[in-house]
């Protein structure tokens, strides 16, 4: 009999092959330099750098200009209404395919009734949640901005792409881990498959679904920003604009805004939380 | 039935309901319109699908794929690395079990939060911007806010540790110090490693966006095709890098389970 | 009042993973009977049940209905207007206020659009209303399910047992998870209702305080098979103390 493979053995050995490998590889094949890091030279571009930030230099320094906040705190607007658009989309595909992305629903152990369509769909459902959220939101938004004009919905299907197969993930994990035997009694009580799902299922898993979708919604606002660096909308464009154009203070500007977008959605998440208790 | 009675026992229904009609108010936003996608938007999207069934597969472009996957999985593991040092040091401090002092345990709390606030493409503009295009300035920018995250995951961890073991330890002589290494660490040591190891996930996600800032890897091979409008090389990349995920979350996952046995 | 035959099983046998746990089992049950299954853990009490109540299917034997086979009815709607089940606990969900807990025992009558309807607003309140205030806790009505005691819980699965009213109650240790007190107010409260509604009722047991108090016939099962099956006043005390014995084995 084949002894078993130590998998903490095995990984132990792997990870430390894979720090070694990738320290040699940045450090020698691209030349990675930590003391060049600390030369003169970018001494320079640092000081540059960070007082351009605070403003130092500038008669208007970026953060102090009404017309620039009155743009930004537009562009804040439009990122707020980006978030919530992807989150939104994100739900409302979780929710038309986690039934059947869930084990307990495609074996039959739930419903107890075996269809032949049940594994298929379950697989596909399956692959569809891997491949969506494998992709970083970025790279969905680079292609998206291909098809579709820049404004606020490549930039919401981007993250709403990105974030469905997540909450699929998370909510088809919540379905598997559900107790069975209050639903089988519904059964017993003559309880249809939908009216199992109205009365049993859904009671069930609503709170542990919404408190995922809020969750990844707080994600969703800090990753919003950075989406428009491709041009998929939002306060994202014109932090990048500032950026290639040295406009330092600017960026502060944008920064606080973005701080305080984060903040914003924090509290109302939190609160929304305590709310369903 | 009074109102506030009805209100307390559909708390979820009323909020689904908010939730769904924020969302419905939000699609107002969007100026729809054929104007909404590109001249030539309808092809591409036709293009982009039919690729998706043909990628190039051919021996040149999977040579690419592979050394892109390698350096996008070398900066990510590199990156953690760092990070991991950064949420040793900096949880186990904002903990309170090595020292008690309120005003580190704050600051270094205050640090972790900052530190994870800021997204890691923010990050590394800001250090291009500081110190140049360099390879260094990408693992900076990926081990600060993952070292933010794990750091306060580790902390959150360690203050769950139950209380009779560490006082078992206490009453046995033991220094914070030892008490970390005898007690802490080895409770929270199977956690923390999951968690890493789903951060090695993410990671590997942030890596490829790295190619904003001139990283090589698979996001930079996919710009490159993408201006180049070969879609079918796109969709091979894009599969490279949706496999180089799955078998670290298949890794994570095996790992996950022989630790809870 | 003629009696007729609720249910009869004829050589059921059910066997998981090779483990034979129920052979050749016969029974015949007439209307109005208050049944008392004891039996120690592992007899096949649960199984039983669980076969009755359609959840299980036996690998061979037939069981009848009101002289019905029990496969001929395959819409679970009409099954559960013949028979009803109340478990140990778990029996509710939890997060949903009493009332909807109550009324899921019409499920069987209503379509897709009333059940949805009451939720959100209660359809046939009335029937609810009734049912709690016969079990006792008609002021628990709009809390939710999972403030209850277990008692109080057992009550709510009582009540909606009430309204979905089958011809038989099965009850899978009912009161095992409760203290004595509450136990026997539960089987009082519970015997009292089926013998109002003339219904037939099987209850699992493990402890064999109650029997005299509440039933009318006695099963004995062990290791899968019936031990023996009396009306109460022919029960033996060393019957009950043979069925639990663990030296013997048959």
């Amino acid at each position: 009999m084949r002894k078993k493979i130590d998998i903490i053995k095995f990984s132990v050995y792997l990870l430390t092959f894979l720090i070694i490998a990738s320290w040699l590889y940045i450090f020698v094949v691209d030349e990675a330099d930590l003391f060049k890091l600390f030369s003169a030279k970018n001494a320079t571009y640092t000081k540059k750098f960070l007082s351009g930030l605070l403003g130092i230099g500038e008669e208007v320094p970026g953060f102090i200009d009404r017309d620039l906040w009155k743009n930004a705190i537009e562009m804040s607007f439009e990122t707020f209404i980006m978030s919530i658009i992807a989150i939104g989309i994100a739900s409302i595909g979780m929710l038309l395919t986690v039934i059947f992305a869930s084990k307990n629903i495609a074996n039959g152990e739930l419903t107890l009734q075996k269809k032949w369509y049940n594994y298929p769909l379950y697989y596909v459902s399956q692959g569809l949640y891997i491949f969506s959220r494998s992709v970083p939101e970025l790279l969905w938004a680079m292609i998206i901005v291909f098809i579709l004009k820049p404004g606020i919905l490549p930039g919401a299907l981007a993250l709403g792409i990105h974030n469905f197969g997540i909450l699929g993930k998370l909510c088809s994990e919540v379905i598997e881990d559900m107790r069975y035997d209050s639903i089988m009694n519904l059964s017993s009580c003559g309880a249809s498959k939908t009216q199992l799902f109205l009365y049993g299922v859904i009671p069930t898993v609503m709170k542990r679904f919404l408190t995922y979708i809020l969750y990844r919604w707080e994600v969703i606002i800090r990753t919003s920003i950075v989406v428009g660096f491709v041009g998929a909308g939002g306060l994202g464009q014109d932090f990048r604009l500032a950026m290639s154009f040295f406009k330092y203070s600017e960026i502060t500007l944008y920064l606080i805004c973005y701080m305080l977008l984060v903040y914003l959605t924090d509290i109302i998440s939190n609160f929304s939380r305590k709310f369903i208790e | 039935m009074k109102i506030n009675k009805y209100l307390e026992l559909h708390k979820r229904g009323i909020l689904s309901l908010l939730l769904l009609g924020a969302f419905l108010l939000s699609l107002t936003y969007i100026p729809w319109s054929s104007d909404l996608i590109h001249a030539g938007g309808r092809s591409t999207i036709n293009e982009v699908i039919r690729s998706f069934f043909n990628p190039d597969l051919s021996p040149h472009l999977l040579r690419i794929g592979f050394i892109a996957s390698w350096q996008t999985l070398a900066y990510a593991v590199a990156s953690i690395a760092l990070a991991l040092i950064i949420a040793i040091f900096l949880g186990v401090l904002s903990s309170g079990v090595l020292f008690e002092s309120v005003f580190i345990k704050t600051f270094c709390r205050g640090l972790l939060g900052f530190m994870r606030a800021i997204h890691e493409l923010i990050w590394a503009w800001l250090f291009v911007a500081a110190i140049g295009l360099s390879p260094l300035a990408a693992m900076f920018a990926l081990a600060i806010p993952y070292g933010g995250i794990l750091g306060r995951i580790f902390s959150d961890l360690m203050q769950d540790v139950e209380t009779p073991q560490i006082l078992a330890l206490k009453t046995s002589g033991a220094s914070p110090m030892q008490q970390l290494f005898y007690g802490y660490f080895p409770a929270s040591f199977a956690n923390m490693l999951s968690y890493t190891m789903y951060r090695l996930e993410c990671a590997v996600r942030s890596s490829s966006i790295l190619s904003f800032v001139g990283l090589g890897g698979l996001g930079f091979q996919i710009q490159i095709s993408l201006s180049d409008l070969k879609y079918n090389e796109v969709w091979t990349f894009l599969f490279f890098l949706v496999i180089l995920v799955v078998l670290i979350d298949i890794w994570s996952n095996l790992l996950r389970r022989r630790l809870s046995q | 009042m003629t009696s007729k035959k609720v249910l009869e099983l004829k050589n059921i046998s059910v066997a998981f993973d090779s483990n034979k746990v129920l052979s050749n089992l016969s029974l015949s049950i007439n209307n109005g009977e208050i049944i008392a299954l004891i039996g120690p853990s592992g007899a096949g009490k649960t199984t039983l049940i669980n076969i009755v109540a359609n959840i299980i299917q036996p690998d061979s034997g037939e069981m009848l209905i009101d002289g019905v086979p029990s496969i001929s009815i395959n819409n679970r709607k009409e099954y559960a207007k013949k028979i009803g089940v109340i478990r140990q606990q778990f029996d509710l969900i939890n997060q949903l206020p009493v009332i909807h807990n109550v009324l899921a025992g019409r499920l069987n009558q209503w379509g897709v659009l009333k059940s949805i309807l009451s939720l959100i607003r209660p359809q046939e309140k009335y029937l609810a209303k009734n049912a709690l205030s016969r079990v006792g806790i008609i002021d628990k009505m709009f809390e939710k399910t999972a403030n209850l005691s277990g008692g109080e819980q057992q009550r709510v699965a009582l009540a909606r047992l009430l309204v979905q009213n089958p011809e038989i109650v099965l009850a899978d240790e009912p009161v095992s998870s409760l203290d004595p007190a509450r136990a026997n107010s539960i089987l009082s409260l519970l015997v009292d209702l089926v013998k109002e509604e003339n219904q037939t009722l099987i209850v699992s047991l493990h402890s064999v305080e109650y029997l005299k108090k509440y039933f009318t016939r006695v099963i004995a099962m062990r290791d899968g098979k019936i031990y023996f099956d009396l009306p109460i006043d022919k029960v033996k005390e060393e019957d009950l103390k043979a069925v639990y014995d663990l030296e013997v084995t048959s």
